[in-house]
């Protein structure tokens, strides 16, 4: 069976719009958390999120066509443009029917979602914008993906909190390992809203830091949840068809693992059984060991709560391979979403593809007793495979295994 | 999606609530009946909405069904959803609780999630209420339905969610057969809830889509759907495993197709392509033919586009001949359209038709339209020789679904 492989990529990210922007910024750990300017945030505990304010969709597309769409879609379609680009793929020579989308969301359009529900308590019934309602449905992105470049295979979107884009990329690899399609267009994306941020706040999972504009913001892991988002869009293919193209491949996707765990509402897997779980499947599928990862991606997000069971876990799983255990925690440079797993993906597929190793900063820094993240620069040791783990609340991990061509 | 390994895909448990019967046999009695689940709404207020009906679960005490305390925080969507994983898991049988739970996957299909219990909190802080309790906003969205399942019952395998709106639970048992074809899991517990939402209502009521009266699917002056709310829940494993155990066998999943429009985010395409080719998509991904297939169950929205697009659709895919002879039926007469747990409740539906050998109605169908003139089973459920079904979910946004059923025995 052909190996899965990414030819195309393309990356909205508060870390750097555009694919290469945003490889830059990882090079660099840039973080793209910032004081919260796109909404008021003053009657809220947490004022600062990875939030992207230089996102312009008409560098992707003309404003006939973005006009009717969410923030949410618009990054979308504009990565999947800068994807398919970047893939030298044809769709004019390519049977469309065998062109998939899939997407990953964990909320879709929250700010149509209160516009439309404001609209309605102002206005009433009569007075609801009907042009808002389409766009509060998750799958509205990658509809508007299939309908931007024409595209009719199979087409779906998954939901499952910090694994959302996980699930599409996992789809997204049966589809091709199964030969139903040629191509797909996977990935994931969020937008944050005012809405969506009070939700969090109210509830509490939010660190209670607040900015000024100009201020290095620097989140402290255990402190609580960092919002942030974006979109990604990977270009998928069978192996044998990339080649057969001359396609420039970035890496392969090796393995790919979901577990599902049990929590109480609103937490993580307590233990992290499953996610560990998860973690060993992928590397025994990969035919690998822990002494065979050279990278190792983690789904930290400042919570606490998850952070330190992914440093509990990895401790367990790694300890011994080396005394000082190295992670990069993407999230810490941009927040937290539910599409986030594709850009995670992203930058790994870059670092497998460029031979350079994004930073890490050491595993203990996950257990969040040691102030704010020190990034140590990209290492010079190999970087030829590398471990994806991402755990949801809710008690979900997925886990992928990510290697060079 | 295709038939070919060796790994067949049988139902071993059903669990389903809906508006016209809230268990299996209920539901089974409700829908060869022509009962009709429309009427008002209590959930919210509906003055000044231009259609103030819906097909609302009643006279049921979802807390009481549960058994369970410490169910406040969950959302109805969410209750109903456990309501029916409770039966599916019951019907399956003690066995559920020495299967290895690694490899037990849970795939739903969501819509609106607790959306009712977002817009309570929305509401009280619209009014200037003391701060609400913000507790309820955890359970807010649709992949808390698959969490809860898989954490009540210990589940560890596989686990995510489907959000196609229309089509989601559909695709979510498509994908769960994969899953269990590919020896990926033991079982898989799939399935979707929906409750119903005033945003999602005034969301219709806005774009103007629904009927002020009652849904009437393929009637010349259908007006538009009716919102529905229920939820359905089945346990898939392979049919080596059932056998083995003597597991009764509800029915055989033979495949799906998945794909889109590609062509307007709330209308279908009128020539009806997507809706054609995910059919013969799916017909072909079963190994079968489509002379093989006896009984449709249309996806049948009571829209003026949709019933004349899935009509063009089907003529399409059976030819002259096959269009005479087929039976086509839209449940969502009876149980109003489920949104995100329509396609498992539709799956359900399909799967009583072969058991019991008897084609669901289509009721309200009062006067046929020339455009839509195939046989639509007209108010009454007949017996029928079924050896094969289709149940078919067109999405907002062009996602389309098929899935191919077939008997149990």
């Amino acid at each position: 069976m052909s190996d899965i492989v990414i030819t195309g990529i393309g990356v909205i990210s508060p870390i750097g719009v555009g694919r290469e922007t945003f490889w830059a910024g990882c090079r660099e750990a840039r973080s793209g958390i910032k004081k919260i300017t796109a909404f008021d945030t003053d009657s809220f505990g947490c004022g600062i999120a990875g939030t992207i304010d230089d996102f312009d969709p008409r560098r992707f597309m003309s404003p006939r066509v973005y006009r009717r769409m969410s923030k949410i879609s618009r990054m979308a379609v504009a990565a999947s443009r800068e994807a398919l680009e970047d893939s030298g793929l044809d769709l004019d020579t390519t049977d469309r029917d065998r062109v998939a989308v899939v997407l990953g969301t964990s909320y879709g359009s929250s700010s149509h979602v209160e516009d439309f529900y404001v609209s309605l308590l102002k206005e009433g019934p009569r007075g609801a914008q009907p042009f808002l309602f389409p766009e509060t449905v998750p799958n509205a992105p990658a509809s508007h993906i299939a309908m931007f470049h024409g595209i009719t295979g199979p087409n779906t979107t998954f939901c499952q909190n910090e694994i959302s884009a996980e699930s599409a990329i996992l789809y997204a690899r049966d589809l091709l390992a199964h030969n139903l399609v040629d191509v797909v267009f996977a990935g994931g994306a969020e937008e944050l809203s005012q809405m969506l941020f009070s939700c969090y706040d109210a509830v509490g999972a939010l660190c209670r830091t607040k900015a000024r504009e100009d201020d290095s913001v620097r989140p402290e892991p255990g402190k609580g949840l960092v919002l942030g988002e974006g979109a990604g869009v990977l270009v998928m293919e069978r192996g044998d068809h990339a080649r057969a193209r001359n396609a420039r491949i970035y890496g392969r996707i090796r393995s790919g693992v979901i577990t599902g765990g049990t929590a109480e509402l609103g937490h993580y897997e307590r233990e992290g059984t499953q996610m560990a779980r998860a973690i060993r499947e992928v590397m025994k599928q990969s035919d690998m060991g822990p002494a065979d990862i050279d990278q190792i991606h983690v789904s930290a997000n400042f919570s606490g709560e998850l952070d330190r069971m992914e440093h509990d876990r990895l401790e367990a799983l790694f300890g011994e391979r080396k005394t000082r255990l190295e992670v990069t925690p993407l999230k810490y440079l941009m927040g937290d979403f539910g599409g986030a797993g594709v850009v995670r993906a992203a930058a790994i597929l870059l670092s497998l593809y460029y031979r350079q190793a994004p930073p890490t900063v050491r595993l203990k820094t996950l257990k969040g007793s040691d102030g704010p993240v020190i990034w140590d620069p990209a290492p010079s040791h190999k970087i030829a495979t590398a471990l994806m783990t991402s755990s949801t609340f809710g008690g979900a991990s997925a886990s992928f295994v990510f290697t060079r061509e | 999606m295709s038939n070919k390994d060796s790994r067949r895909v049988v139902v071993t448990g059903i669990g389903v609530v809906t508006s016209i019967g809230d268990s299996l046999a209920a539901f089974a009695n409700g829908l060869f009946g022509g009962k009709c689940g429309i009427g008002s709404l209590s959930l919210f207020d509906t003055t000044d909405f231009s259609c103030r009906v819906a097909a609302e679960i009643r006279g049921i005490d979802l807390n009481a069904r549960l058994g369970t305390p410490g169910t406040k925080r969950v959302s109805r969507c969410d209750l109903l959803g456990l309501v029916a994983a409770g039966e599916a898991i019951s019907n399956f049988g003690p066995a559920f609780k020495t299967c290895d739970r690694d490899r037990v996957g849970v795939i739903m299909g969501g819509g609106a999630g607790g959306m009712l219990s977002w817009e309570g909190y929305r509401r009280a802080v619209w009014s200037g209420r003391k701060r609400p309790r913000a507790s309820g906003l955890l359970a807010s969205s649709p992949s808390t339905m698959a969490d809860l399942i898989g954490s009540r019952w210990g589940l560890n395998g596989f686990r995510t969610t489907v959000t196609t709106a229309c089509s989601s639970s559909a695709t979510a048992i498509g994908y769960g057969f994969d899953l269990i074809r590919n020896g990926a899991q033991d079982m898989v517990v799939t399935g979707g809830s929906e409750s119903l939402s005033e945003l999602t209502f005034a969301g219709f009521n806005a774009l103007r889509l629904m009927d002020p009266l009652y849904c009437r699917p393929f009637d010349k002056n259908r007006q538009g759907l009716s919102l529905g709310e229920g939820a359905a829940v089945l346990i898939l494993e392979s049919y080596d495993r059932a056998r083995s155990r003597g597991a009764g066998i509800y029915g055989e999943v033979l495949g799906y197709a998945i794909n889109s429009d590609a062509y307007h985010m709330t209308s279908p395409d009128p020539e009806a392509r997507g809706m054609h080719r995910v059919m013969e998509k799916a017909i072909a991904a079963a190994g079968l033919h489509p002379d093989m297939i006896d009984y449709i169950n249309a996806h049948g929205t009571a829209t003026r586009v949709n019933d004349q697009a899935e009509t063009r659709a089907i003529r399409e895919v059976f030819g002259e001949e096959g269009s005479r002879r087929i039976h086509v039926s839209s449940t969502k007469s009876m149980v109003g359209h489920c949104l995100g747990a329509a396609g498992a409740v539709e799956a359900v539906a399909t799967v009583l038709a072969l058991e019991k050998q008897r084609l669901p109605p289509t009721i309200h169908l009062e006067e046929p339209d020339e455009g839509c003139d195939l046989d639509y089973v007209p108010n009454r459920s007949r017996q029928c020789e079924i050896r094969f079904a289709l149940s078919n979910s067109f999405a907002f946004g062009g996602n389309n679904t098929c899935l191919v059923f077939g008997r149990g025995a």
